[in-house]
């Protein structure tokens, strides 16, 4: 079949793709530094020979190119080698937050789409009333309010002032969630997502509605419309059935980055609400240099972006039948 | 025999804005339409003429409700259209659509281009749900032979055709609910010559055997004078002059008809044109001139003509037309 075909052979032309870019990052990362001089800076006590042995352990000293291979024989069997700090196997810290990302970067990804389509249809259709203000000035100011100012208010409003919302962590709060003695999980770690997804929320939302507000205002002006309208269908059915289909391409492709680069794509926001995260992770891994986890995290965000990238050609082909896949 | 279709003093105001800083104050009006009465007769195809921007579209968007008209009163089947639109139950509302259809301008842009043809053709009826379902394919086979185009062509979608083949997909669409009146809004301006004469051959036909009534939109005489029976032509707004199609070619009264009507090019190169040449450009819709609109342009005109109105009088039988000097001119 067609699209099997097409999909496997857009499969296969990663792999090219993936080894090229774990390669420039993997010299980079070498020309940063050495991750031994950083890790025992703070002890005096270590000795230069020790120094030497712990880079022989971990294979530091052999030339780059051979120790990249050693990675990469690594990387095609699934191992990403152990961490440098804590010695915990990097696929299993990846394993852990991994999850925790992607919970709260889907439902907050989700959430605006959903919240931004009928947000973009209404001020698409009420165009420069009130209401399309509105809906403007508030995205806009979602997107301009820096992620750590923000997030922090909230978490002074509704964590300090008002005790209502967990303001740290994904679950489990050490002194549990207090308003309503909660001890049921899945709300506990609903609770826990709600401050760091309206963060998440409000800073994409912007993006989300003035898309969609562009492409209803450019279909809604088409004589197919018009066509649907003289024919009887319901403004309502007209609006977000004839006209949505039309005017949501961009969106989607929005949608494919995002969920492509979600994984490393909010480090700020779980730093500020201490998220057990892979963006956090990323992000100190990358000061302490620990080689094995920034490679690990590195080739998951490669391959995340790599089939979104996918999905996102076949959701256009799906919806727009003037795409074909070739 | 009563009209299908009567409009009376048809009035359309598009407000003007200014910009202020905080709030937008109306400013003026554009004149689209300003006050036209016609009707349309069963199984007739009316031709409506005049330059860009006369309100010829406008004029059709109203009847169907597409806008809303400032003023006047649609009659459609002795029924009030606008009063149903506004307030009737949906029952009445849905029967009026049915009723009434339009095929646009712009073929490219009239077909939902995520939609397949038979999805395009058999969406009415889904909507007017007049087709029970296990007949739909067999409808809109029958629709596309119709229109002259092939049953395989139902999977397609709109960008797989040419114009000509998109607007017999318009027009299939539109008779797909057997309307009893079609407003055709310059179906074939932006067709290539060798194509128009098959979809103006397409309306009438379908005037023929179903008996379908039309407001046929043009500022293309030649095209007009083929298939109406009847010819407005229209100015700024208003109907300047009226009349069965051969009365309207031959003894043309009003000098803005008579304009129009010389500039039709003539197939034969050794025939001397005599282009009456208008002066000036169409003054703005939003301050129309006063008298007679059409007084700056034209050559006759007197000082009655800037400050007095003329009115739409019959001339001859069925042959309206609204100027001062009518009886100098026929």
């Amino acid at each position: 079949m067609g699209l099997a075909k097409y999909v496997v052979r857009r499969i296969i032309y990663m792999i090219p793709l993936v080894i090229g870019i774990s390669i420039v990052s993997f010299f980079v990362m070498y020309a940063a530094g050495d991750p031994i001089q950083i890790a025992t800076m703070g002890n005096p006590s270590i000795t230069e020979a020790q120094r030497q042995f712990l880079r022989n352990y971990y294979g530091l000293n052999d030339p780059i190119p051979v120790q990249y291979l050693r990675w990469l024989d690594h990387f095609i069997h699934g191992d990403f080698g152990m961490s440098l700090y804590g010695g915990k196997p990097v696929n299993q810290i990846i394993g852990s937050l991994f999850w925790e990302t992607s919970k709260l970067q889907l439902f907050s990804i989700i959430l605006a789409f959903i919240i931004a389509i009928p947000a973009g249809v209404y001020s698409a259709v009420k165009q420069r009333s009130v209401t399309d203000y509105s809906v403007t000035s508030v995205s806009i100011f979602g997107i301009s309010m820096p992620v750590f100012w923000f997030g922090i208010v909230l978490i002074l409003i509704f964590s300090y002032h008002l005790g209502l919302l967990p303001s740290a962590g994904a679950h489990g709060a050490p002194s549990l969630w207090p308003v309503f003695g909660i001890r049921d999980p899945f709300l506990d770690e609903l609770a826990h997502l709600i401050l760091p997804a309206t963060v998440l929320i409000f800073a994409g939302l912007a993006w989300h509605v003035r898309l969609l507000r562009a492409g209803m205002l450019e279909v809604l002006r088409q004589d197919y419309i018009m066509a649907a309208r003289a024919s009887g269908i319901s403004e309502r059915k007209i609006l977000y059935k004839y006209a949505l289909k039309n005017a949501i391409t961009p969106l989607i492709t929005l949608l494919g980055l995002e969920i492509g680069l979600m994984i490393g794509g909010a480090p700020v926001t779980e730093f500020v609400f201490s998220w057990p995260g892979l963006g956090r992770a990323y992000v100190t891994a990358v000061s302490k240099l620990d080689f094995p986890l920034i490679m690990g995290i590195t080739m998951i965000i490669t391959i995340m972006v790599l089939i979104a990238n996918l999905i996102t050609d076949l959701a256009y082909a799906w919806i727009d039948p003037k795409v074909r896949l070739e | 025999m009563a009209p299908l279709l009567e409009v009376k003093d048809l009035v359309k105001y598009f407000p003007t804005y200014s910009r202020g800083i905080f709030r937008k104050k109306i400013v003026g009006n554009v004149h689209a339409v300003d006050g036209i009465s016609f009707s349309v007769n069963e199984s007739e195809i009316v031709g409506l003429v005049g330059e860009s921007g006369c309100g010829k579209t406008t004029t059709g968007k109203l009847i169907l409700y597409l806008e809303r008209p400032t003023k006047g009163e649609i009659l459609f089947d002795g029924k009030n259209a606008i009063e149903i639109f506004e307030n009737g139950s949906k029952e009445e509302k849905m029967e009026l659509r049915r009723s009434m259809q339009m095929v646009f301008q712009n073929p490219y842009a009239s077909l939902d281009p995520r939609m397949t043809v038979f999805d395009i053709i058999s969406e009415p009826f889904k909507i007017h749900k007049h087709v029970p379902r296990n007949e739909w394919k067999e409808r809109v086979y029958k629709l596309l032979e119709l229109v002259g185009l092939e049953p395989y062509h139902a999977e397609r979608y709109p960008h797989e055709f040419s114009g000509g083949q998109r607007q017999r997909i318009c027009i299939a669409r539109a008779i797909a609910v057997e309307p009893r009146f079609i407003i055709a809004d310059e179906p074939v301006s932006s067709l290539d010559v060798s194509i128009r004469a098959q979809i103006l051959k397409l309306i009438m036909d379908l005037q023929h055997r179903l008996g379908v009534s039309y407001l046929y939109i043009s500022h293309d005489l030649s095209s007009v004078r083929q298939i109406s029976q009847r010819v407005m032509v229209m100015y700024l707004g208003e109907i300047v002059e009226a009349a069965p199609t051969d009365e309207l070619f031959d003894h043309s009264i009003h000098p803005y008809t008579r304009a129009l009507i010389s500039a039709v090019p003539i197939p034969d190169p050794k025939r001397k044109m005599n282009i009456i040449l208008l002066p000036g450009e169409v003054p703005s819709a939003i301050n129309p001139p006063s008298g007679c609109r059409f007084h700056p342009r034209c050559r006759y005109a007197t000082s009655e003509c800037k400050e007095e109105k003329p009115s739409f009088v019959e001339v001859d039988k069925d042959h309206y037309v609204s100027c001062h000097h009518y009886a100098e001119f026929a």
